[in-house]
């Protein structure tokens, strides 16, 4: 029945209102007549309610009459209904087909690039190589030659090794493996020579390969020769070699930090104010944007309106979110400056310092003045300065 | 019902083992749970009412009872009635 319920769909059909006492009568001519009646409901004693294809309607005319009854349509369904109503609704139609027809267009581009896999590279760069290799943003897919943009990428990245290009939807998604570190440059059989990366005292020097060039306890300065490749002997012709050795030394690092006395906190008032800017393509469409504190934490968010899984197309919501900060200065004593001082230092000297270097000696400076506190930080490690320098 | 041809056509179509709804005329009930009742090879609505509805076949009147009775297709071969269905009875 659900074909012939289809079929009456397509051909439109009424709900009627049939009342009448005879109503088992006019049910049962109906039938006999070939009219198809269905959904029948009993309203009340001598009231149904049922539903009738528009063509069958007419024909009932003659039932009506020999049952004595009284029909009404209360609605009209159906398709041809519905394009009856479409029809006077033109502009709906017709801006629902441009929707469609947009929508289509659209999502025959690219609108979003993800990259994975970045570790030091900044994504952006990647972006506008990739511009340069033949994918940006609002590119029609079929013009992307995913294998071309992976070979272009890779030329003109170097630091790259792999490049995948693959495209769902209106994004396109790069994997990206970045280069390792690089090998060591000079090989183990070519010629070279250790000098120090930097000044320092030497603590102790161990000498596996080549002629040592200084004593522990010597004082060496950056750039200066610790071990010689080139071995020159009484009698002997010159000789060269890789050479190798353990240079540890005593080197120094220092960082200074002020801290006022006048400490200017800032503190979120609690009051924020939000902007809201459309971006369609690459246009913003923003209103006037008048930020009304002096002091403020900006933040941004973008939201993709139409974003259907790996359907996304370029109309941006951008929300600013402002939030109002409020300062304050503090005058705070010698005492607790000393402590943020310390703090500071700490984090800035760790920076400096390589990771397998070991701190023997550790010392903080404190120069106050009227108005703020200097400290100064000195730290005495011990590391690995040799560095090997190809002979030329 | 009694009649001789009647008891011609049974003992024929026992014989052939042809399906009896279709040799005699005689009315197809069928029930789905308690929701759903069809019956085929009826003779047309006797009286309809939302908590009863009759219906004639060649074996006499068929009153179906329950609550929120629809008729949710009637042609001539096949009537198909919705709603809570309570009793099915000849009466």
């Amino acid at each position: 029945m659900l074909i012939l319920r289809i079929w009456n769909y397509l051909r439109g059909y009424a709900i009627i209102v049939v009342k009448g006492i005879k109503i088992e009568r006019f049910i049962n001519l109906a039938v006999v007549n070939n009219i198809y009646l269905w959904d029948i409901e009993k309203i009340d004693y001598a009231t149904i309610k049922a539903k009738i294809s528009s063509s069958d309607f007419f024909k009932l005319k003659s039932i009506v009459k020999k049952t004595d009854s009284n029909i009404q349509i209360i609605e009209k369904c159906g398709m041809p209904f519905k394009i009856k109503k479409m029809k006077k609704r033109k502009w709906f139609v017709v801006g629902l087909a441009i929707l469609l027809i947009s929508i289509y267009i659209l999502s025959s581009y690219i609108w979003m690039i993800e990259i994975y896999g970045l570790k030091n590279i900044d994504e952006q760069v990647v972006i506008e190589n990739l511009s340069h290799a033949g994918l940006k943003i609002g590119m029609r897919k079929k013009k992307i030659n995913k294998r071309k943009v992976e070979n272009k990428l890779l030329i003109r990245m170097p630091e790259l090794t792999w490049v995948g290009v693959e495209m769902k939807g209106t994004k396109a998604f790069i994997k990206v493996v970045e280069k390792g570190p690089e090998p060591q440059l000079i090989n183990k059989d070519e010629p070279c020579d250790i000098v120090a990366s930097k000044n320092g005292v030497i603590e102790k020097i161990l000498v596996l390969n080549g002629d040592g060039m200084v004593k522990d306890g010597d004082t060496v300065k950056k750039n200066q020769l610790l071990v010689s490749g080139t071995i020159i002997r009484n009698n002997l012709p010159e000789r060269y070699v890789h050479s190798m050795a353990e240079v540890h030394a005593r080197t120094w690092y220092e960082d200074v930090e002020e801290i006022p006395y006048e400490q200017i906190e800032y503190k979120k008032s609690g009051r924020v104010h939000k902007t809201y800017s459309l971006e369609i393509v690459s246009r913003k469409f923003e209103r006037d944007k008048k930020i009304p504190y002096e002091d403020y934490n900006k933040i941004e968010k973008e939201i993709y309106i139409f974003n259907f899984g790996s359907y996304v197309f370029p109309i941006k919501l951008i929300i600013t979110q402002y939030e109002e900060l409020v300062s304050t200065t503090k005058i705070i004593s010698e005492e607790e400056a000393k402590t943020i001082c310390e703090e500071r230092l700490n984090a800035k000297i760790k920076l400096q310092i390589p990771e397998d270097a070991v701190i023997l000696n550790q010392r903080i400076e404190y120069f106050p003045n009227e108005k703020s506190l200097i400290g100064k930080i000195y730290v005495e490690v011990l590391e690995d300065i040799g560095v090997k320098v190809r002979i030329k | 019902m009694n009649s001789k041809s009647y008891k011609v056509k049974e003992i024929i179509s026992d014989a052939l083992e042809l399906p009896k709804d279709i040799t005699l005329d005689l009315p197809k009930v069928i029930i789905l749970g308690t929701d759903s009742v069809s019956i085929e090879n009826h003779k047309g609505i006797i009286s309809y009412k939302d908590d009863q509805i009759r219906i004639n076949t060649s074996c006499g009147i068929l009153t179906i009872t329950g609550s929120k009775l629809v008729i949710k297709s009637i042609i001539q071969e096949e009537i198909i009635i919705t709603g809570k269905i309570v009793n099915i009875e000849y009466r």
